[in-house]
Order: C-alpha cells, then sequence, then structure tokens
C-alpha cells in the first residue's frame, strides 16, 4: 500500500478507458489488440495495491459516472464545474489524500 | 492533417531529431521527459506507467520501422504529440519484428475540447503507411522540414 493512491486510482482509471477504446483503436485504426488479457490481468494486479475504501469509493463512482476521478483547473472541478474553496485546492495540491468535490462526489486530481 | 492542426500539436520543443535511446523503455522516458522539461508534465510516472500499460494491449509498433506510443490519462490536460527518430533503430517488438525508428508519441487527457486524439492516432497510421513519408522522415533535417511533411500531401 506504498504507492501514492491518488496516483494509482488515476492509473487505474487510464486503463478502463483503455479498454474502452480498444474496439476503437482495432477497427478504425488498425492497432493490434492482441494483449486484452493481459491489461485485464494488469488491472487486477492494480486493485491489490489500491486501499479497499478508495477503490470502493471509485467503484461506487464509476456506476453514476463515465469519469470517476476528474481534473482540477483553475480552482474548478471538471466535472460538475464548480468552484472549489481557495483551502481547498491548496491542500490538495500538497497532500496525497483523496480529495472529493463537495457538489458532485468526484474523486479529484490536481493536474497543474 | 492541415498546417494549423499540424503546427498547433506537432510543436517545436517536442521535436528530437536523434534519440540518445537505445532501449523502447528509455525511448519512451526520452520522449515523456521532453513534455516535463516544458513544464507540460507534472507527474512522469503516470504517463510512463499508462503507456506501459497500453502496450499490454499489443505493440503500438505498427511496422515499417514506426511506432506510435499513446494513451489517454489525467496525468496532461490537453494533447500532446512528441516525435523522435532513432537512425540506427530500436528494437520495439513490433508487429513485423524490425526495429523502429520514427516514433510519435501521443498523450491526451480523458475528455478534450478538440476531441483529435483517435482522429490523430488515425491520420498518423495512415499517413505512415506511405513508404515517400516515411523516407522523408527520416531524412528531415530540421523541425521546419518535419513540419512540412506532416502538413503535405503523400
Amino acid at each position: 500500500m506504498g504507492r501514492n493512491q491518488i496516483e494509482l486510482l488515476v492509473i487505474y482509471q487510464d486503463i478502463h478507458l483503455m479498454l474502452q477504446d480498444a474496439e476503437k483503436e482495432e477497427a478504425n485504426i488498425g492497432f493490434s489488440m492482441e494483449g486484452k488479457e493481459k491489461l485485464l490481468q494488469a488491472e487486477k494486479e492494480m486493485e491489490k495495491n489500491i486501499d479497499i475504501r478508495y477503490l470502493s469509493a471509485y467503484k461506487r463512482l464509476a456506476t453514476r459516472f463515465k469519469h470517476p476521478i476528474v481534473p482540477v483547473q483553475d480552482g474548478t472541478c471538471l466535472g460538475c464545474f464548480a468552484k472549489l474553496p481557495t483551502s481547498f485546492s491548496a491542500r490538495g495540491r500538497a497532500d496525497q489524500s483523496i480529495f472529493t468535490c463537495e457538489q458532485c462526489g468526484r474523486m479529484l486530481y490536481w493536474v497543474e | 492533417m492541415n498546417q494549423r492542426e499540424s503546427s498547433g500539436i506537432f510543436q517545436q520543443e517536442f521535436f528530437i531529431p536523434e534519440l540518445k535511446s537505445k532501449t523502447k523503455a528509455d525511448a519512451l522516458e526520452e520522449m515523456v521527459e521532453v513534455l516535463v522539461r516544458a513544464g507540460q508534465v507534472k507527474n512522469k510516472r503516470i504517463i510512463l506507467e499508462a503507456i506501459q500499460q497500453r502496450e499490454l494491449l499489443g505493440s503500438t509498433g505498427i511496422g515499417k520501422e514506426v511506432a506510435i506510443p499513446h494513451c489517454r490519462t489525467l496525468a496532461v490536460s490537453k494533447l500532446y504529440a512528441v516525435f523522435g527518430r532513432s537512425r540506427k533503430g530500436i528494437a520495439y517488438g513490433s508487429v513485423d519484428k524490425k526495429p523502429v525508428k520514427l516514433l510519435f508519441l501521443v498523450v491526451g487527457p480523458p475528455v478534450e475540447k478538440t476531441n483529435l486524439y483517435l482522429p490523430l492516432l488515425g491520420k498518423l497510421c495512415e499517413r505512415l503507411h506511405h513508404a515517400k513519408i516515411r523516407n522523408r522522415l527520416l531524412e528531415a533535417k530540421d523541425y521546419r522540414a518535419f513540419l512540412q511533411i506532416m502538413e503535405g500531401g503523400e
């Protein structure tokens, strides 16, 4: 459980996106996709390193939102476009804890 | 790919005329490092890991000495493309098992206003299918020449 949890969750979401894009990439662009099982396995392995509380929260959010984790830009949650409290943003950048938007409940990731 | 699209996506600071790396992992890191140095990326680890995970799905070495490593990740706020060239070639695990000389790293956020991520991948594959374009890219002297090739026709 040593790794930064928000980083792991971001990569976990990135993998979901890859699996969603896989069909389009194969059909429209022609990329080879023979390793789908390997990626599903990697996704399962990653779950072992994510704190069960965060993983459950992520999965719960995934039933409501396409992207359970959203970026924060200019102090705004890009999931629901609610302005986040200034102090909240400052903490989110420095802290490695998981922050959620008070408005929509999505997990937040500070890109900048 | 028109002039506006090309010059907007392929910026000069993301043009690497000769990669120093000799391995696939090092080449990917060298290309991501360009984004980090330009101040465009905060978390290199996430991008590298996402790219490596994407390779599990299937090699992005599409053959004919070309690789288009790519991923969508929250670690970037807009679409970036980095070009890297290795005249000696890099063992990449491509579909045709041949070393790769032309690499295009494409990284975009999960949602982007321009919605160019998949179209860009498609256009790159289509364009790089032509031997004439690949040969010109191998010979391109500088960024300006590279851009002209990317903007131009076959």
